[in-house]
């Protein structure tokens, strides 16, 4: 790896003041769990020239309940947030969303921070010594649409009408689902808001931007996050899926459904909402509403199977809220 | 077996017979003992290749072909020169590279010509080609590469087997291979006949036809490769991760044109390495790169790949198959006809029918292809197709019969074409019990997973989670006998009498070292704590080399041999009068008067045999050494003997009979769910049972049947090397992308070890390590197909279960 300027910033003043000072040449470290790697396996064609230290800034680490809503500071570690039983009562799908994150040794680096800014996976766009010039990279195309994409996307590209990659975070839909709000140095911003893909970027934060807490309101009902990964103890999903259901005399009084890896952005179901609400929570309903989840999809050459996980998932995450 | 075959015996005859150990009873070998590695492993004070610093070492890389199929047309290597830090760049047109050199370590492989240590083409994404660098730091040997220019002739390419020997298909090593993209198979002929197949399917009842075809799978070892190149003055050093370093260490004095003994090479710990890199074409190729920039810059040079570039280092397995299969309706297999196309490797495919059943009539057919992937050598064990077409046949004859895998293993179990019951007396001769070895390892397998209550007929099983249950058998001898040799020395410490293995490092697998100690302790007769392994770190004295096929089957009779020796020397010195000119010092011989063989040693005290209360301890015998002056001069002579074995390969198909047939089996049961909806595939059990001869070391047993259930899984529920289908880039060279599964995604694992004596290494023991890796595999091919009902190519990826399944359309 290069050798690289690293600023520890006593304060998110001091951290964006940094920012700013380095123009689009720095980027911000917490857990490192995601950019270390990034840059040890020289994904991008340039480095950050220096790094900004977020972690040394006090106050940023929290997990509070007040008035049922939730407050998590942007350097909490995941494995605080999994193993935390009142995140685990009052919003199951984002304490098992921590939980199904990565392995037990990167989430106890990870922050949750981290993970909702996390880099895409594709496969394509981590090859190293840019031997793929993608649409990210500054290039012309994606090299997915002709190749292997089993895992991107399959409710089409990105608003360029390029990029196919999905995002990888497992947090990200729980956030959506329980619709939380994250506060940046700058604004606050609805979750399903906060995940906008542009050419270079999965998030919507500008170059010297950075989160500091997110918010979730009061659940009235239940929520449920499902995962499916080829592997257990560490693994990226090829699908998952948080729920948050609201239910009056058994039936659906309201929902938000979001899936995540199947699209460029945590992509919330809608229309598998529209389906479930008066509904009960049984066989026949998550079938229609999971249905309803991807009944747009448009898979690409090799990923037609995960159209039919997505359903799967919907139908778990649902059945899980009941 | 062929009647003259008895008469071609030609190994040592105690590989042949039944072992006879000569004590009575065990006091190390099959207890379990204190790992010698354990402390220095789990408490990170073991030294690898990897964390050797030179004082004053440079870095070196190698650029790596973008492409599938490539030629340098031009290069400018000017801007890497000038580059701060670089100390010396070399390019494949420089003058003292020869045209072509042997860079394997793994010498005479079929199809893989020797070749140039820089080559300017590249024949797949990824192959170490075209210009090195050594700088000061790894990162600006990396920079200098960079700065390379160079104008590729980027070539079509093919990643298939089958279109890559189609007419008219584009050329993919036109340099090697400028008439086509054949290669033929290694080690066997194109098309080999054993019996009369015509006569085979004549007598057949049944007949059935069908495909199937596993993806590549590939190996990265914990450590990537490395390895380090001083020039003391003339007299190369050098460290290595290596499986062969005494091979290595003959390769590197061919190229450098030294003789061997003046080549001196390390070769530390290296845990496991499972084949692969230390055995492919190329794979002295960093090692001969560093040796010339280290006597170009004058300074040590140091090589380690990345984690991608780890990956380019062999894959196996890229392979289709045909397979035609007569039977009986009683289950009895009468003709088979397997045919396959396969990319860069081609190891047989029907040995085991040969080697463990009665089928008699076999035509196997290679159609071998040079495709643009990485090298293919044997990685985790090159029994792997062998397993695949013997399992597959099995279990798809089962299923056309709707008959109980485990009894059609029984039916179908045999040696050489013989029945087992008709190699009863060849047994008995040679001093085995005539146990039924499959008999009871599928007894004690399906007892312990409740086959019998649990087993149904494919695709009949549903969970109430909605889920397909399924269950696979797979079966094969043990095939820890492909031969080798080793030479190992024991030696007495001077001053307290305890034993030192003196052997080449030997870290492979689980308890080697260990288990070598065990062996000499009886052997010798001392306690397991005085015999240690500590490694001569020299390629002097090797070890059947570690690349662990045969370790403990070969060492453990040239440890023997070296023990036996020495306990002997031990006891004669034991008893002859000292010879000493200080009689005044009052050194009194210990069993003056006695003959060596009234003596014995236990406990590592030597002692009379009628009369043990007469006996010293091994420090008194052998007294202090080397000291000066008044004291003590009653010291023996150097107590050391060496030991060595050269054992013979087991029959193949292709090859001359072995010298004995095996008689020692081993069956996996794998049991799995599968959810209809995702089309993922749990599992849920793994149930080894291994005869094992005798567990010279059971924590070593039980370590493979582990490791070999989570590496087995893994192969084929998951795991293959992607590559663009439009670039031929590999695309998950890493360990996220590449889906290597863990302990947690093979549910509860069962370690059954059967002790029938029946094997070839000593005490009748046999291999284990790359067994069970290799069989496990096919079990979980049966048990998805019994879940499901229908057949799965291989890794059994969800796309792959759902598309069976009917719920996914073809890819357009």
């Amino acid at each position: 790896m290069k050798n690289f300027g690293h600023v520890n910033a006593a304060t998110l003043e001091e951290a964006v003041s940094a920012l700013r000072r380095y123009g689009n040449r720095a980027a911000v470290i917490a857990g490192g769990t995601d950019l270390l790697g990034k840059m040890k396996d020289e994904v991008l064609p340039a480095y950050p020239e220096a790094l900004i230290n977020i972690k040394t800034i006090p106050g940023l680490d929290f997990i509070r309940y007040e008035g049922g809503t939730l407050s998590i500071g942007a350097l909490t570690r995941l494995e605080d947030i999994a193993t935390n039983d009142a995140v685990r009562n009052g919003h199951a799908a984002l304490a098992e969303a921590a939980h199904r994150t990565a392995s037990t040794h990167l989430r106890e680096m990870g922050t949750i921070g981290g993970n909702i800014c996390q880099d895409i996976r594709c496969w394509y766009y981590r090859n190293p010594q840019n031997r793929f010039p993608c649409l990210r990279k500054g290039g012309g195309r994606c090299y997915a649409i002709d190749g292997d994409n089993r895992y991107h996307s399959i409710f089409g590209g990105s608003v360029e009408k390029g990029c196919y990659a999905v995002h990888p975070s497992d947090t990200a839909p729980a956030l959506v689902a329980l619709d939380a709000t994250i506060t940046t140095t700058r604004r606050a911003i609805r979750a399903e808001d906060f995940f906008q893909v542009s050419a270079a970027k999965t998030t919507v934060l500008e170059d010297d931007e950075i989160v500091s807490r997110i918010d979730l309101p009061p659940l009235v009902g239940k929520s449920a996050f499902v995962k499916f990964a080829l592997r257990k103890a560490i693994d990226f999903p090829i699908v998952n899926c948080a729920a948050a259901i609201g239910l009056s005399r058994g039936k659906v009084r309201s929902a938000r459904i979001c899936l995540n890896a199947v699209h460029v952005k945590p992509y919330r179901a809608v229309k598998a909402e529209e389906a479930i609400i008066g509904k009960a929570i049984d066989e026949a309903g998550v079938e229609s509403s999971a249905a309803a989840a991807v009944a747009g999809a448009k898979p690409m050459s090799h990923n037609a199977y995960m159209v039919p996980i997505a359903k799967a998932m919907v139908k778990r995450a649902l059945l899980g809220c009941k | 077996m062929k009647k003259d075959d008895r008469e071609r015996i030609v190994a040592p005859e105690h590989t042949v017979r039944a072992d006879k150990y000569p004590l009575d009873d065990y006091t190390a070998v099959g207890k379990r003992v204190r790992r010698k590695d354990g402390y220095e492993k789990a408490s990170g004070y073991a030294v690898y290749a990897s964390d050797i610093q030179i004082p004053g070492m440079l870095h070196q890389k190698i650029l790596t072909c973008p492409y599938p199929n490539a030629r340098i047309a031009a290069i400018d290597t000017t801007r890497a020169e000038a580059l701060p830090g670089v100390r010396a760049v070399l390019r494949y047109d420089d003058p003292e590279l020869p045209p072509k050199a042997d860079l394997s370590g793994h010498f005479g492989q079929a199809g893989q010509p020797h070749e140039p240590v820089l080559d300017r083409c590249g024949y797949w994404q990824g192959m170490p080609m075209g210009v090195a660098v050594a700088a000061d730091t790894e990162e600006i040997a990396r920079e200098a590469l960079k700065l390379v220019r160079i104008e590729w002739e980027a070539r079509p390419f093919n990643l298939d087997p089958v279109e890559a020997l189609k007419a008219g298909a584009p050329l993919t090593n036109p340099e090697s291979y400028p008439d086509g993209n054949f290669l033929l198979p290694f080690m066997h002929e194109k098309k080999v006949t054993h019996g009369d197949a015509d006569k085979g399917f004549r007598e057949a009842e049944q007949t059935i036809e069908f495909g199937m075809r596993r993806d590549q799978d590939t190996w990265v070892g914990p450590e990537r490769p490395c390895g380090i190149f001083r020039w003391n003055g003339e007299y190369p050093e050098v460290w290595l991760k290596h499986q062969r370093p005494h091979l290595a260490k003959r390769q590197l004095a061919q190229f450098f044109k030294v003789g061997m003994s003046q080549v001196t090479v390390h070769c530390p710990y290296q845990g496991g390495s499972f084949g692969g890199w230390s055995q492919m074409a190329l794979n002295m190729q960093p090692n001969v790169i560093a040796g010339i920039l280290s006597k170009r810059t004058g300074r040590p040079v140091r090589w380690q790949f990345s984690r991608r570039e780890d990956f380019c280092g062999a894959g196996m397995d890229n392979a289709r198959y045909r397979v035609k299969v007569g039977f009986k309706n009683n289950g009895e297999i009468t003709a088979l006809h397997a045919t396959s196309w396969f990319s860069r490797e081609g190891l047989s495919h029907t040995d085991h029918f040969v080697e463990n059943s009665k089928v008699i009539n076999i035509i196997q057919e290679s159609n071998g292809a040079i495709c643009n992937i990485f090298t293919g050598w044997a990685i985790r064990c090159e029994q792997n197709m062998n397993c695949y077409c013997f399992s597959a046949v099995m279990n798809h004859v089962a299923e056309a019969l709707k008959m109980d895998p485990t009894e059609l293993a029984l039916i179908n179990d045999g040696c050489e074409g013989h029945a087992m019951a008709d190699i009863a007396e060849w047994k008995r001769k040679r001093g085995f019990e005539d146990r039924d070895s499959l008999r009871e390892c599928i007894k004690a397998g399906k007892k312990a997973m409740d086959w019998d209550a649990k087993w149904h007929l494919p695709g009949m099983k549903k969970l109430p989670s909605g889920r397909m249950h399924g269950l696979g058998m797979s079966w094969a001898h043990e095939w820890g006998d492909s031969g080798g040799s080793a030479a190992i020395g024991i030696r007495i410490e001077r001053d307290d009498g305890t034993a030192r293995v003196l052997g080449l490092r030997c870290d492979n697998g689980v308890c080697a070292e260990t288990a070598y100690c065990q062996i000499a302790a009886d052997e010798l007769g001392f306690r397991y704590e005085d015999v240690e392994y500590r490694p001569f770190e020299e390629a002097g004295f090797a070890p059947m080399t570690p690349d662990s096929s045969t370790n403990l089957a070969v060492n453990g009779w040239a440890i023997r041999n070296a023990a036996r020796r020495l306990k002997q020397k031990i006891l004669e010195v034991a008893s002859l009068p000292r010879v000493t000119e200080r009689p005044e010092m009052g050194y009194i011989p210990p069993f003056e008067g006695y003959r060596p063989e009234d003596l014995d040693v236990r406990e590592s005290r030597v002692f009379v045999k009628k009369d043990p209360s007469k006996s010293i301890s091994m420090a008194e015998l052998v007294r202090p050494a080397f000291f000066m002056g008044k004291m003590d001069v009653g010291s023996t002579e150097p107590l050391f003997a060496w030991g060595w074995q050269n054992q013979q390969g087991a029959y193949d198909i292709s090859g001359p009979p072995g010298p004995r047939p095996i008689f020692v089996r081993q069956a996996h049961f794998v049991e799995v769910e599968v959810d209809p909806e995702t089309g993922g595939i749990e599992v849920t059990r793994v149930t080894n049972a291994n005869d094992v001869g005798k567990a010279v070391n059971p924590d070593a047993v039980e370590g493979q049947q582990y490791g070999g259930s989570v590496m087995g899984v893994s192969r084929v529920r998951t795991e293959e090397v992607v590559y663009c289908p439009a670039t031929g880039v590999v695309l998950n060279g890493n360990l996220i992308d590449y889906k290597i599964n863990t302990m947690l995604d093979c549910g509860l694992i069962d370690t059954i070890i059967v002790e029938t004596a029946m094997g070839y290494g000593p005490y009748g023991s046999v291999g284990i390590g790359e067994d069970v890796a290799s069989v496990v595999p096919f079990a979980f091919y049966a048990a998805v197909h019994n879940a499901i009902g229908k057949w799965v190519d291989l890794p059994a990826t969800p796309d792959k279960v759902l598309k069976a399944l009917g719920k996914v359309q073809e890819a357009k």
